[in-house]
């Protein structure tokens, strides 16, 4: 360009030359001419000036722009780099669960086990509790990221700690406890790219509470990955998951393969060492196979199979009145399940699911003493095995009423047998309802105000047929024990 | 044992070339930019942690310094890697570099 523009004063001057007609060596023009070439030339020289200011890219300088124009740029790209450079360093997005849940309870005929009654009060006519969640989630890279879930869940006015037979690494975050904050859930997914499979990796501390079918109860998106019949607590370990959507053609189907410790020893000195002559780890290992039912919109099948290995009897104190130090590795577990469940069913207002769980213990002649009693795996002399099944089925049901803002009915029942017993401990209901070794019959009414916040009030019946549900130790008999529960509580999501 | 002795030597190379790396961007980045940019200086002190590393590469390649930086294209490639590397949305962030 710039040659160009250079050549054309020389062509210009040239071009005169010639239609003047006059000597080589001399020019003679009009002054009025001479003016107007001069002021052409210099014309062309700004433009070559202006044209050289061009960045070699092309790109203009900020120079090239008049002066006032310039400042409003850079005035705008320092307020972008501003803008920008908080939103990069907002890696993490947080929301919070506030709930407030006063309870109307009615206990008969509360034994723990055969050695007798335990005095405790067998009502209580309000019972209020806070529990408030703080959930986080970042998306770090495309293929990886992060979810966590801080909570504090206490009674009104309660802030002393909870008793550690019945507390633990499995409910901390789920019991009733202190205003303390616990961790809840904290985990990465990571999927691996340019695997032949598609595989995911999660890893720290798991969504395994509050699994299907809960979330109809709950009033909310799916919680975990597991049927919360068979496995509903916090959990630390490792999973893989393979897509198997492609190979099936079933939505959302996959492979799960679970690991993790439901007891890990350590010396509580040097945490990272175990105490000489202390328990075995306990393992969990699962694996799950889950996909849509075919031809059912809405729905969600999940065949579970669990063992856990070494699982430890050790209430440290749990049982008031009774004084044990004794603890031991007493025996295996083997855990099986089959749930279904499909939200709007045929295009109606009915969510229904239906859970199946088995449950078949391998003692390994070990017990521990409590007082004059002996408890194994589900035994008193270590040795005998047993088997439990559970059946846990309901509905619920999405009234057509837009100026109530859609309220839902909701039913459940489940059943389990003398010799239940499955990992439920962190179960968000009080009383781990779905431990029950009896029937349990659960109605609710969900009223929604708006988005953030509805109200649940619900009745709970459990008529208990066998001893010490949610306890893996002991055959201590038949019970004639009930509880009631008529419950009120609010919750704000956001 | 030796194969572990001479893998420690070969990590504590590595650490070391990366930490040479990093010092010299470092280093460029306070002597040229800290030249001007520096409390009573005749720009105000900057930081890599005052923008985000994309937010840093964006403003070199718009070329959106207001003078002539007088610095040859290695050296400002290694000063943005350093700026980057510590820019405000980095593991490690550095914010005090040149005092305020």
């Amino acid at each position: 360009m710039k040659k160009r523009l250079l050549l054309l004063p020389a062509l210009l001057l040239l071009g005169t030359n010639t239609a003047l007609g006059a000597a080589p060596d001399t020019v003679t023009i009009p002054m009025q001419d001479y003016k107007a070439i001069l002021q052409e030339l210099r014309a062309l020289r700004d433009r070559v000036d202006q044209l050289e200011k061009k960045s070699p890219t092309g790109k203009q300088t900020a120079a090239a722009v008049p002066g006032s124009v310039k400042k409003d740029i850079d005035d705008i790209y320092d307020t972008l780099d501003e803008v920008e450079t908080k939103t990069l360093r907002d890696k993490i997005n947080f929301g919070a669960e506030l709930r407030t849940r006063v309870d109307n309870f009615k206990v008969k005929n509360h034994t723990y086990f055969s050695t007798g009654t335990v005095a405790k009060k067998e009502s209580n006519d309000n019972s209020w509790s806070n529990r408030f969640r703080l959930n986080m989630d970042a998306e770090i890279r495309k293929n990886l990221k992060f979810t966590g879930r801080l909570t504090m869940y206490k009674n009104f006015a309660d802030s002393d700690t909870s008793d550690p037979g019945i507390i633990g690494d499995a409910n901390y975050a789920h019991l009733q406890d202190n205003s303390n904050i616990k961790v809840d859930r904290a985990y990465v997914d990571w999927v691996p790219s340019g695997l032949p499979v598609p595989l995911a990796i999660t890893f720290g501390r798991h969504p395994s509470s509050e699994g299907p079918p809960m979330e109809f109860k709950e009033n909310r998106k799916r919680q975990s990955t597991y049927p919360s019949l068979l496995f509903d607590g916090e959990a630390d370990g490792v999973v893989a998951t393979i897509g198997l959507e492609r190979y099936t053609g079933l939505a959302n189907s996959g492979l799960r393969f679970a690991w993790g410790k439901s007891y890990q020893e350590d010396d509580d000195i040097e945490p990272y060492l175990d105490k000489p002559g202390g328990l075995d780890d306990s393992n969990v290992f699962a694996a799950f196979l889950e996909s849509a039912i075919p031809g059912v919109d809405n729905s969600l099948m999940v065949f579970s199979a669990l063992r856990v290995n070494d699982l430890v009897a050790d209430f440290q104190g749990a049982i008031p009145g009774i004084n044990s130090n004794d603890n031991a590795n007493v025996g295996d577990m083997d855990l099986y399940g089959i749930h279904m469940q499909a939200a709007k069913v045929a295009g109606s207002s009915f969510d229904v699911f239906l859970s199946l769980g088995l449950n078949e213990s391998h003692p390994n002649g070990k017990t521990i003493s409590y007082g004059s009693a002996k408890m194994g795996l589900l035994n008193n002399d270590g040795e005998s095995d047993h088997s439990g099944w559970a059946v846990y089925t309901g509905f619920r049901y999405t009234f057509d009423w837009p100026r109530l803002n859609h309220p839902k009915f909701g039913f459940e029942y489940n059943h389990g047998s003398d010799y239940w017993f499955s990992f439920t401990q962190g179960s968000a209901e009080l009383y781990n309802k779905l431990a029950a070794r009896g029937d349990a019959y659960d109605f609710y009414y969900i009223q929604p105000f708006n988005s953030n916040l509805f109200m649940r009030l619900g009745y709970t019946y459990i008529d208990y047929n066998y001893k010490m549900s949610g306890f893996h130790v002991g055959d201590m008999g038949g019970s004639n024990e009930t509880l009631r529960d008529a419950y009120m509580l609010i919750d704000c999501r956001f | 044992m030796k194969k572990r002795l001479v893998t420690i030597a070969m990590l504590g190379g590595l650490g070391l070339t990366a930490g040479i790396s990093m010092a010299g961007g470092q280093d460029l980045f306070v002597q040229k930019c800290g030249a001007c940019h520096q409390k009573g200086g005749q720009a105000a002190a900057v930081n890599p942690a005052d923008k985000a590393g994309r937010v840093w590469k964006k403003y070199f390649k718009r070329g959106r310094h207001p003078v002539d930086l007088g610095i040859d294209d290695a050296s400002l490639g290694e000063i943005i890697g350093y700026l980057v590397g510590h820019a405000a949305d980095s593991d490690q962030p550095a914010a005090a570099v040149i005092p305020k």
